[in-house]
Formats: structure tokens, sequence, C-alpha cells
């Protein structure tokens, strides 16, 4: 009965913040901007314009709708939700409504989980726009695929926590509702920083950059479901949501709030490491992007030797991005044991006079090999070569692609006139029904 | 007896903020706390609702509830609401009758940011008597009330007492404090200086009144 109080409670915080009646009408506005450009080029690339069809293969709704649509809450999760998590928490700090908070029968800690709670309703709310772009997708007799979009939401919802723990942290944390943004905005440039940074280093600053926000989402943006990357922004959303509570309980001494910090860091970070080892993942894109054909799969499943690959590569050269993407993602899902070693970390690349970039280097067992090529074909068939494994017959992708030549009618209407004002409505509605008398009484 | 601290120490830093204070307050009885700016009046009262932490001593007794002062909590939602919300906390239900006695009426339906001082007052003890704890701390109560509000509040506050809560006052204006309490803690420079009646602290000061007694021992 009191944590459904205390849920209510939570909701009429929400509701009173106008931040967060703000924040619904940017993201629609956003989704149908994402949304209409998206469809609009869909249709192009499905040749609306009289000119010639892009391959029907090379048309995913994944890439071409849904990724862009949802790019609004990109910008959402990463600028405008911090400032409601941290409202939630800054506001009754700055009331001493916390004072009496901490005097309730509930602890802190079920009280943060309230406030988790009422922030996921917010953000499911938030999510209708997306849904009804969904809806007119449809409508307009595109194709969906209900694991593509599943996964996507998963990785975003993630991704919302991870940035709402680390919100409602700094809040509890600093002394002021600035001090506590300037902290999240300094943890997202740092995220996008590292991202930058690791790229094509290897190592473990690249094991660590990809569990950033921006690069998980670049996984479920494919398709690809990594249950290690789950468990770590799990693992992390709740330290910060433990921290946070920690540091609410304004009774106990510095020393022992910073004694249980350290708790929570340690194991989080026992937890983080545990968790870094899952192999496990899944690839749930339509046109098994993250995949080897299953054939090639069972022929690399079947070498048992280690496979190390030498990439004399820069991490800016767009090769490198290509053979990351296309090959070295799919190698390590389907072989437990590969080792990438990046000697040229850090260099442009831009006036390289090594003889020896641009090689790959294979090495398998006592054998080696060397390629320039970073095509799926050639370095599977460079790696059954040293195996001494004959190259499974090619496979043709049974994808057939989803083209769909329609423009996006009606969608300017929906988000651009019809949801603002329906937020509007639903807004002053609320205030009336709550406020109606405020200015009787206040005559009063 | 109702509430017992002993020897309750509390530091801000490297400043000792309270140095072993100890009092007792019984059922049904207004224990006033008073003493000048910085005596560590509202200090004492946050160590002992355990929402500041405190460095030694001990605090025992039965559950306490603690109105800071000057508080308006969450701004944006309406006095009914906070009320309710406070009572339900509890597992109680609101009192209504706190709506008329505090004359609040025709303030629930207004924004808790939106009211004066002395109105915000009003609903911070209304908070308080809405939960139902056998000892409630009040942090200046007749702070931003005129004078018939006063006496209002001490009539309210008396009756609650009478009912058999403890009530502990933090008073700065001492002739509000010797109207409405049985007993008082005089604080000076986080010490506790006298614990009494009014009667036992002017025989021991040698002096008549709170007010002489409050010049004389601090």
């Amino acid at each position: 009965m009191r944590s459904r109080d205390l849920v209510r409670k939570e909701i009429a915080e929400l509701a009173a913040s106008r931040a967060f009646w703000l924040l619904l009408v940017i993201v629609g506005l956003l989704t149908g901007q994402g949304f209409i450009t998206a469809v609009n080029a869909y249709a192009e690339a499905s040749g609306i314009g009289g000119g010639a069809a892009a391959l029907a293969q090379g048309l995913s709704p994944l890439d071409g709708i849904l990724t862009p649509t949802l790019g609004a809450y990109d910008l959402a999760i990463t600028l405008l939700f911090p400032f409601v998590a941290i409202r939630l928490v800054a506001s009754e700090k700055s009331s001493d409504a916390l004072k009496l908070m901490l005097q309730w029968p509930s602890s802190i800690g079920s009280q943060i989980a309230t406030k988790v709670i009422a922030l996921i309703g917010s953000w499911i709310v938030s999510l209708v726009p997306f849904f009804i772009a969904l809806a007119l997708w449809r409508g307009y007799g595109g194709h969906l695929h209900a694991a593509e979009v599943l996964n996507l939401l998963a990785g975003y919802t993630l991704r919302f926590l991870l940035i709402a723990s680390i919100a409602m942290a700094a809040a509890a944390l600093m002394s002021g509702a600035a001090n506590a943004a300037i902290i999240v905005l300094a943890f997202t440039i740092g995220t996008w920083a590292l991202d930058f940074i690791a790229a094509g280093r290897g190592g473990i600053v690249q094991t660590l950059a990809s569990f950033t926000p921006t690069a998980t989402s670049r996984g479920f943006e494919r398709g690809l479901l990594r249950v290690d990357v789950v468990l770590v922004m799990l693992i992390i959303s709740l330290l910060g949501f433990a921290i946070a509570a920690i540091w609410l309980r304004l009774g106990r001494s510095i020393r022992t709030r910073l004694a249980h910090s350290a708790i929570a860091v340690t194991v989080a970070a026992i937890a983080t490491i545990c968790a870094m080892q899952v192999r496990a993942s899944f690839d749930l894109s339509k046109n098994r992007r993250n995949s080897f054909s299953p054939s090639d799969e069972r022929a690399l499943a079947g070498i048992s030797d280690p496979l190390t690959i030498t990439v004399f590569l820069s991490s800016e050269d767009p090769r490198m991005t290509d053979f990351e993407n296309n090959v070295l993602l799919k190698l390590r899902r389907a072989k437990r044991d590969v080792r990438v070693i990046y000697p040229l970390a850090g260099r442009s690349g831009l006036f390289e006079n090594d003889a020896r970039y641009g090689e790959v280097v294979y090495q398998l067992g006592s054998k080696s090999a060397m390629s320039r090529s970073t095509t799926e074909e050639i370095v599977l068939d460079t790696i059954y070569g040293l195996a001494g494994v004959r190259a499974p017959a090619r496979e043709t992708s049974s994808y057939p692609g989803y083209p769909l030549a329609k423009r996006a009618s009606g969608a300017e209407m929906v988000f651009y006139v019809a949801w603002p004002i329906v937020v509007a409505v639903i807004w002053f509605v609320r205030r009336r029904s709550l406020f109606g008398t405020e200015r009787s009484a206040g005559a009063a | 007896m109702s509430l017992a601290v002993a020897g309750l120490c509390a530091r801000r830093g490297s400043r000792a903020v309270l140095t072993d204070v100890s009092f007792t307050a019984h059922p049904s009885e207004i224990l006033g706390v008073i003493g000048p700016n910085g005596a560590g009046k509202t200090t004492l009262f946050e160590c002992v609702a355990a929402v500041l932490p405190f460095h030694g001593g001990t605090v025992h007794g039965e559950p306490l509830f603690y109105v800071p002062d000057a508080i308006r909590p969450w701004p944006d939602q309406t006095v009914r609401w906070t009320l309710e919300l406070t009572a339900r906390m509890f597992d109680s239900r609101l009192d209504e009758t706190l709506f008329a006695d505090l004359d609040l009426v025709a303030l629930q339906h207004a924004t808790v940011g939106s009211l004066s001082k002395g109105e915000a007052k009003r609903l911070d003890i209304a908070m308080g008597l809405s939960v139902p704890r056998p000892v409630l701390l009040l942090d200046e109560p007749f702070d931003g009330l005129d004078l018939r509000q006063t006496r209002q509040v001490m009539s309210i506050l008396r009756r609650d007492a009478a009912k058999g809560r403890t009530l502990v006052l933090s008073i700065h204006q001492l002739r509000d404090a010797e109207r409405a309490c049985d007993r008082f803690l005089l604080l000076d420079n986080g010490r506790s200086v006298a614990e009494g009646t009014i009667s036992e602290l002017t025989s021991r000061a040698g002096v008549s009144g709170l007010e002489e007694v409050f010049l004389a021992l601090t």
C-alpha cells in the first residue's frame, strides 16, 4: 500500500515538472522529423522519384527507418532526460522535503526504487511518438521485424536507465541541480571522448569503450544483443542508484557514506569484470548482418587452434572500420579464441610510409599468412587455408529486402500539430483538475 | 520517559557544534529548547531525528518525527496533497479538522510554493500533527505567525500534548516559550546550560522570568 503511494507521489512529482511536459513535446517533434526524413529517403532509395531503385536486399527498415526515428531519443536521453531525473532528487534536497522523507517508515532505498519506477514510466510515455511512427510505417505498408524493434528498444531503455542512474547519483552527491547537470554532461562527453580515442586501438581501452552508451547503441542498432553489454549496463545503472541511496542518507557521516560507496563500487567492479567475460550474443537482425553464414560458422567452430590477427591499419582508416564491423565482429562471435593486435593504434594513417601499412597478418597455431584484403570472403578463405579446412560452399543471403516507395503522408500533421496539442491539452486539463480552485483560494 | 538524549556531540568539519548535550522529555510534556542564535538548537533536533550525523552520545526513546523550520516541501503540489501524503506514509488518515484548526481550509488547493511564510509555517505544523508519532520535534513553530495565530497554535499544541504526545519545540522568542512550554532546555554554544521548569531555572539563576534566566546563564 505504502509503496503504491510512493509511486503515486513520484508520478505526481514528474507530472508537476514542466521540464517533463516540454520533453514530451520536443521528443514528439524530433521523432517526427527523424521519421519523416527517413521515410522519404527510404522511398527515394526504393525508386519513388523514377530513378533506379537501390538493390532491394540493401533496404532494411532497421537501418532506414527504426534507427533514424529513434535518433530523437538519443538526443533526449543525452540532453533532456538527465534534467528530469536530477529534478526528482535535487528538488527534494533543496526544499528540505528529503529531511521529512528520511523519517518515513519506507527506507530511502525503496524510495529511490519508486523514483526509478516513475522514471521508467516517463520513458514509456515518451516512447508514444515512436510507437505512432511504427503504426504510420505499418500503415504505409512498411515491414517491421519484431525482434529488431524490441532489441532496439531494449538498447535505448538500458541507455536511459544508465543515464538516469548517473543523473540521480550526481543529484544526490552534489549540492545543487546545476552542479549535478554538469557532472552528467561531463560523463556524457567523457564517454564520447573514450569512444573516439578507443577506435581501432584494441586492449583495455577498446574493451572499456565498447560499453559506452554510444558504442552499446551501435550494437543494438545493428540488431545485435550482447549479453555482456546488457549485464554491464544493468550493473552500472544499479551502482548509480545505490550511490544515490547512500548519499541521500543525511544522517550517516561522510566517512560512513564513503565506506558504503567504496563497497558498492568494489562489488560493481567485480560484477562488471565477471559480466565482461560472458561471450553470449544474439544476432536478432533479419538479414543476419552480425553473423557469417551458418556453414561458415560451423567451419570456424571446428577450428580448434587460437587465431591471432595483426592489423596494420590506423584507427581512422575506413578499411579499418569496415574490417571491424563486417569481419572482426562476426569472427569474434563465431570463434571464441580470436585475438586482434593493432600495432598502428593512435596513428592517423594519412602520412604512413610503413611498408607494412595495409597488411593483415593471420596466425593460426604455427602457421601464418598475410593479406591486404579486408573483405569477408577473402578473410575466411585465408583462415580456412591456414587451418587446412575446405571452405564451405558460399550461401546466398535469403534476406529479400523491404523496399517501400511511399512518402510519409500525414506524418507532419501527426507529429508537428496533433502531438503538441494533445500534450498541451493533457497538461492543461491535469493542471485545472488539481489547481482549479487555487485562484479562488488565493483570493480568499 | 519518551525521549532521552545523553552526551550528544556533533561536529561540522573540525568545529564542535554540540558538546555533551543531555536532556529528557516526558509524555504529555512540552519541552522548549531555547538559546541564542547559533547555540545549536536546529543541529540538536536534526541529530536527534537522525537526519544529521552525530559523533558521540545516545538517543533513546519512542519513535519521533521532526519538522524543520521554514520548509516548503514539494512546492509544485497542493497543501492537501502534501498533508495527505504525509499521513499516508505513516499508514494514517488525514485529520480533516487540522485544516480548520490551522486556517488551511482556503489554502488546501494552493501550491506549497505559493504560500507565504506564515501559511507555510501552518502547513509545517499540520504536517507534524498529522504524523502519529509519540514524540514531535518542531523547529521554531511560531516563527512567521502573528499574535492571534501564535496563540491559536499554542492552544492546538497544548491540546495535542494533553492527548499524550511529547512535544519538543525550538523557540527563540522567550515570551512565546514561556507561554507554550512546561519545561526548558537552555543551550549555549552547543552545550546544555540548564534544564528544568521556569521556577527551577529562576531559582538556580537567582533571577525572575525566563528572559533574565537567559541573560544570566548564557
